[in-house]
C-alpha cells in the first residue's frame, strides 16, 4: 500500500450527499469549497448510490480535488471505481473484503478501514492499512449503528498501541477535536459537521484552528 | 482468454435466501455451467468470503464463477468475471480494469442496450426479463421470446436469456435463439435444485436448432 511521503491532512471529511440540501449534484461545489480553503482528505461515500452514478461522481470529484490542489480523494470500498476516477485511495467499512485481497488490483492506493472497536483497529493496523478510523467517540446519529460512543479513554489507548495515523470519528466539533487530539489522534473524520453549505467556511477553519495548533 | 460453456449453457444465479456456497454445490451437482453470485444487501466482507469459496468450486467442477454488479468483488477474489446491470459502471469501463482474461456480461432489455454491450467489449449479452417474474422488481412489461428472437438474430455474442424462465418455458426460449439461460426461482424454489439443474439443461439442450 502505498507508502506516505507526506503526512496525512488532519482533517478528512465524509461525504453523506442525502443530507445536503442540493442532494448529490450538490456535492462537487461542496468540494470545490472545502478544497479551496484548505487541506482535506474527502471520502465519496454514497451507499444508496447505484455505481453508475457512483462513477459518475467519483470522475466530478477527481476534476474538483485535482492536481493543483494538495488534498485527497478516497473512495468507500469500490476500488474498481477508485481505479477507474483515478482516485488517490480507498477507504473499507469494518465489515470487509480482507485487504490484502482487496487492494490487489489497487497497490499503490492509499488504503484506509474503520473500526468500531479497539480489536478491530487494531487488527487492520496489522492488516497494513495506511491509516485507521476509530468511533464513534462522542454521541452522533450517522453512527448509532455502531454501538454506544468509545470515548476518549479507548481512542487513547489505540493511539498509543498503533503506528499508522488514526482519525477520531463521531460527534465531531471543534472544541472535541481538540480532545481527540490530545489523545493521540492524527486528526479527525466528520460526515454531519460539513452538511450545511451555509457557514462551511466558518466551521471549517474552526476546525482548521484547532487542527493547527 | 476465459471461454463462454458451449451453447445450451445454464447460468444458476443465487438466490438473496442462504447459503450461496450450499446452494451452489447443489446446482452445480446437477451439472449448472456457470453460477453467478448476486447479494445486492450482503457485505464486502461476506461477498469475498463467498466469492473466494465459489471460485475453488466452480473450477473443481469445471462451471465458471460470475460476481454480479460487484466489479471490486470480482476484482478481490480472481472470479472468472463480472455481470453488470445498466446502473452499473460502465461495461467499457469495467473492460479496462477486468483485462481480456475475464468474462464481462451485461444485462440488456432492448436491442439498442444488446448492441451497446457489444460496443462495450461484453463477451456476452444477458437479455431479458422473458417472463413475468418475481425475483426482482421490474417497472417494465416481459421483452417476450418474439424480441429475444430479434436481438438474437442480430447480436454477434451469445444471449443468454433470463427471467421467468421455468422447466415449462425453457424449450421455447432455446427455440427463440438464445444460447443459454439463467435461472434463480426455477432452482432455489425447486425440492431437489440438481434435479432442477438436469432437467431443465435437458431441455434446453433437447431443444437447441
Amino acid at each position: 500500500m502505498a507508502a506516505e511521503e507526506e503526512i496525512l491532512p488532519r482533517l478528512y471529511m465524509v461525504s453523506d450527499s442525502r443530507r445536503l440540501p442540493g442532494g448529490a449534484p450538490s456535492l462537487p461545489l461542496l468540494v470545490r469549497r472545502v478544497v479551496s480553503r484548505l487541506r482535506v482528505v474527502f471520502q465519496l461515500r454514497e451507499k444508496h448510490l447505484p455505481a453508475l452514478a457512483l462513477y459518475q461522481l467519483a470522475l466530478d470529484l477527481r476534476g474538483e480535488i485535482g492536481p493543483d490542489t494538495s488534498s485527497l480523494l478516497s473512495i468507500n470500498e469500490r476500488t474498481d471505481i477508485a481505479l477507474l476516477c483515478g482516485a488517490d485511495g480507498v477507504h473499507f467499512p469494518e465489515a470487509s473484503c480482507p485487504l490484502k485481497r482487496a487492494m490487489a488490483p489497487a497497490r499503490d492506493l492509499m488504503c484506509g478501514k474503520s473500526s468500531h472497536s479497539l480489536q478491530s483497529a487494531l487488527e487492520a493496523a496489522s492488516e497494513g492499512v495506511d491509516y485507521l478510523f476509530f468511533g464513534p467517540v462522542f454521541e452522533t446519529p450517522s453512527k448509532k449503528p455502531f454501538g454506544p460512543p468509545k470515548g476518549l479513554k479507548e481512542l487513547g489507548t489505540l493511539c498509543r498501541r498503533v503506528s499508522v495515523p488514526v482519525y477520531a470519528i463521531g460527534g465531531m466539533n471543534p472544541e472535541r477535536t481538540r480532545r481527540c487530539l490530545d489523545e493521540g489522534a492524527h486528526g479527525i473524520a466528520a460526515i454531519s459537521a460539513f452538511c450545511s453549505m451555509s457557514g462551511l467556511e466558518e466551521t471549517l477553519d474552526a476546525f482548521e484552528t484547532v487542527l493547527a495548533q | 482468454m476465459k471461454k463462454m460453456p458451449e451453447k445450451g449453457m445454464l447460468c444458476c444465479i443465487t438466490p438473496e435466501k442462504g447459503d450461496p456456497v450450499a446452494y451452489a454445490e447443489k446446482a452445480l451437482a446437477g451439472g449448472a455451467d456457470m453460477i453467478q453470485l448476486r447479494r445486492k444487501n450482503a457485505s464486502g466482507r461476506d461477498l469475498c468470503e463467498w466469492s473466494v469459496r465459489l471460485q475453488e468450486i466452480c473450477q473443481r467442477h469445471g462451471a465458471l464463477f460470475i460476481v454480479n454488479d460487484r466489479l471490486d468483488i470480482a476484482l478481490a477474489s480472481d472470479a472468472d468475471g463480472v455481470h453488470l446491470g445498466q446502473e452499473d459502471v460502465p461495461a467499457a469501463a469495467a473492460r479496462t480494469l477486468l483485462g481480456n482474461d475475464k468474462i464481462l456480461g451485461v444485462s440488456t432489455s432492448s436491442a439498442e442496450e444488446a448492441a451497446q454491450a457489444v460496443k462495450d467489449g461484453a463477451d456476452y449479452i444477458g437479455f431479458g426479463h422473458i417472463y413475468p417474474t418475481s425475483s426482482k422488481f421490474k417497472s417494465r412489461e416481459p421483452a417476450g421470446t418474439a424480441l429475444l428472437r430479434t436481438v438474437a438474430g442480430v447480436t454477434a455474442l451469445p444471449v443468454v436469456a433470463i427471467g421467468g424462465i421455468t422447466e415449462e418455458n425453457i424449450a421455447e426460449v432455446t427455440a427463440a435463439g438464445a444460447y443459454g439461460a439463467a435461472v434463480i426461482s426455477a432452482v432455489s424454489g425447486a425440492a431437489d435444485p440438481a434435479s432442477a439443474v438436469r432437467r431443465l439443461r435437458q431441455k434446453i439442450r433437447a431443444a437447441l436448432p
